[in-house]
């Protein structure tokens, strides 16, 4: 990846850099959420070996975070249906700024940056109307919200920034509202889809999947260098008929579904909680908390090439060698794909959250 | 494809660690008598049973009385321990290559139909028929090439009984291989002091009542919810083992099993050992009295109630009996698996 610390590494080389940087936040690898001993939530930063760098209180549940793409500083986001978003300066822990969804909408939990870092899109839900939208945030003006584009469907829930600067949603078709909590309101209608949409917001193209498998919510997603997204999914119909939880997509191209066989899918219990992708692109990883596992498949063919038993294990991302995961009972562990083992574990206090959010 | 599919049991590797704090030891009788009398005995009574299988398929491989016996004593024996699903059954896809099931897309069948229709010589070595997939080893396998009149006639004698030979021999290395991993090194992992994968008694203690909390989970929501469906749509014919009537035996097996590792887990608590007991009584004479062995009944609505009103009672075995046993040991279900988003 070449990326912002070989950037970095010239810049300071240059004699240009400017100032704050994640350098000295202590150059966290990952953000988390989690459950502290006391119940109480934080943010925290990992190191590539999964060290706690540094934790900061959040007021409930958190979810996913964004990382700014130079500044040292990350927006976590509060867990759906949360109206909350803290900008929080990875160095001193200070919260730096707080959004506040608008009236009549809420966060999903996830965000991202635009390339220069100057805005930030978070999918939000507009629950009077029962749609999506994605709410854009001018950063140098310390997060106020500037404007609000269509998401292109219903419940869009992450999203991500493609290497060519523009986005790719995941609308995971579900509507919900406030008053009801967490109640899924339209499962017979639900139409998820990936929603393309240009660096501007302005929606280009759509991926659904075929009529039988409107009730797979696509929720997350995962990126390669070269732009191919793993989208994870989440299968609201009977457990035994649930088909495949990860997709691969091209815009423009027809989506790879990968599965694995008989009872090793049914293992997964119809849930994939969290995806990533490899730094090769060669293998995509969904988790299965229910499951207790994580499933590793060939995106190039779709086929389950390796599985790793891990009670609760949740967030996912790529690390070197292959994957790291984190567990809700504290394990974060490096898994190299090409030894098929844990190159290293750490073990915490903290009880990690859904999303391993990777810097850099 | 047993060895090509890598299964991580991510645990070994935690042997590198330092030793945690949990040193404390309140429960190690209750976590030896589990590995003692719970663990150890099941598996070494899967290994011996499916030995036998073998040694009758060997001397008989016509799919008559004297080898669906030999079949089923090993088959009760696996679902008395299926519960158990971590360290050796998890190793190369063990317990995946014994129990292909559920069988959703009906993958055993077809792979069995593709070997006989190829007459594979897979099935002339070990090796090579660990190789085929593993929707085609294992007891489920079998029960096609036992009881299905559609496999009775499929290609040849010599070739049915090849594969039958192939499947029970696979079958009796396997299960050595779990019960040999068991004495060797898991058994001692979980003993006190933990070690291995495990760092402290907290994560024995999570793993093994994971096993009891899953295998209720597995006993409701599969045994008996897949033949259930909906009300509008039940589905008796995705009942487990039903080509050899077997489907509610085995809700019966896994109550018992499961029954046995509550109690144990309750340890010296009589109190909660009598709410344990209660509550798998309940359930298991809901099952003795339900004279339907296939679940046949779920087709109409006063048989489906019935069953419905079992699988209440197991799950009402997880939300309170079990749970009180958690509490007892200080481990719950997980964070994430819980609520996720």
């Amino acid at each position: 990846m070449t990326s912002r610390r070989t950037f970095l590494a010239g810049m300071l080389a240059a004699g240009a850099l400017p100032t704050p940087t994640w350098a000295e936040a202590g150059d966290p690898a990952f953000l988390s959420a989690a459950r502290a001993p006391d119940g109480a939530y934080r943010l925290c930063g990992l190191d590539a070996r999964g060290q706690v760098l540094f934790q900061q209180p959040l007021p409930a549940r958190g979810h996913a975070a964004a990382a700014h793409p130079t500044r040292p500083e990350a927006v976590a986001f509060a867990r759906r249906p949360g109206t909350f978003a803290l900008v929080v300066d990875c160095r001193s822990g200070r919260i730096a700024a707080r959004l506040d969804s608008p009236e009549g909408r809420h966060f999903y939990g996830h965000g991202a940056f635009s390339d220069d870092g100057a805005l930030l899109f978070t999918p939000e839900n507009d629950y009077e109307a029962g749609q999506g939208v994605i709410g854009v945030w001018d950063v140098a003006s310390g997060y106020s919200r500037v404007d609000e584009v269509p998401s292109g469907g219903v419940g869009p829930h992450d999203i991500l920034r493609l290497p060519d600067g523009s986005f790719v949603v995941a609308n995971g078709g579900i509507e919900t509202h406030p008053d009801a909590g967490r109640a899924k309101l339209n499962l017979p209608v639900m139409r998820p889809n990936l929603t393309y949409m240009s660096a501007a917001g302005s929606i280009r193209s759509q991926m659904e999947l075929p009529e039988e498998m409107h009730l797979n919510s696509i929720r997350h997603l995962a990126l390669s260098d070269d732009g191919l997204v793993a989208f994870a999914m989440q299968w609201q119909g009977d457990e035994y008929e649930a088909p495949a939880l990860l997709g691969l997509h091209r815009e423009g191209q027809e989506p790879l579904l990968a599965m694995a066989e008989g009872p090793m899918h049914d293992a997964m219990q119809g849930y994939a909680g969290s995806v990533a992708m490899d730094a090769a692109g060669t293998r995509a990883a969904i988790s299965s908390p229910r499951g207790g596992l994580v499933q590793i498949f060939d995106t190039a063919t779709g086929e389950l090439v390796e599985q790793v038993a891990e009670a609760d294990a949740c967030g996912l991302s790529c690390g070197a060698g292959g994957f790291v995961i984190t567990s809700g009972i504290g394990h974060v562990i490096g898994y190299d794909t090409g030894s098929g083992r844990s190159d290293w574990q750490a073990a915490s206090e903290m009880q990690w959250d859904n999303h391993l959010v990777r810097i850099g | 494809m047993r060895h090509t599919l890598r299964t991580a049991l991510i645990p070994l590797a935690f042997v590198l660690m330092p030793p945690g704090a949990g040193q404390a030891g309140e429960f190690d009788a209750t976590v030896t008598d589990v590995v003692e009398n719970h663990i150890l005995p099941r598996f070494d009574a899967l290994a011996g049973t499916s030995e036998a299988l073998d040694a009758a398929a060997l001397a008989d491989c016509t799919p008559g009385p004297a080898l669906q016996e030999a079949w089923g004593a090993a088959f009760d024996a696996w679902i008395s321990a299926s519960h158990l699903r971590f360290g050796p059954t998890e190793a190369d896809n063990r317990a995946f290559s014994l129990a292909f099931w559920p069988d959703s897309r009906g993958a055993t069948p077809k792979a069995l139909s593709a070997l006989i229709a190829d007459s594979d010589p897979a099935v002339e070595s070990a090796e090579d028929f660990a190789q085929v997939s593993i929707a085609a080893q294992g007891f489920y396998a079998l029960e096609y090439m036992l009881y299905d009149d559609q496999f009775a006639e499929m290609g040849t004698p010599a070739y049915r009984c090849a594969l039958i030979r192939a499947m029970t021999g696979d079958i009796e290395r396997t299960t050595l291989a779990i019960a040999t991993d068991w004495h060797e090194t898991w058994a001692g992992y979980l003993l006190p002091p933990p070690s291995g994968p495990y760092r402290d008694e907290e994560e024995v203690l999570g793993e093994l009542f994971g096993a009891l909390s899953q295998g209720l989970q597995f006993t409701s929501d599969t045994r008996l919810g897949r033949p259930m469906g909906t009300f509008d749509r039940p589905r008796a014919t995705r009942a487990e083992a039903r080509r050899s009537g077997r489907s509610l035996r085995h809700v019966e097996l896994s109550l018992a099993a499961l029954r046995d590792l509550a109690e144990r887990l309750s340890g010296d608590d009589a109190e909660l050992r009598a709410q344990v007991d209660e509550g798998f009584q309940t359930a298991q004479d809901l099952a003795a009295g339900l004279d339907d062995p296939v679940f046949a009944g779920v087709d109409d609505p006063s048989g489906r109630l019935r069953v419905e009103i079992l699988q209440q009672a197991v799950d009402h075995i997880r939300q309170q009996e079990a749970a009180n046993v958690g509490a007892r040991l200080g481990v719950s279900a997980g964070f994430n698996a819980l609520d996720g988003d």
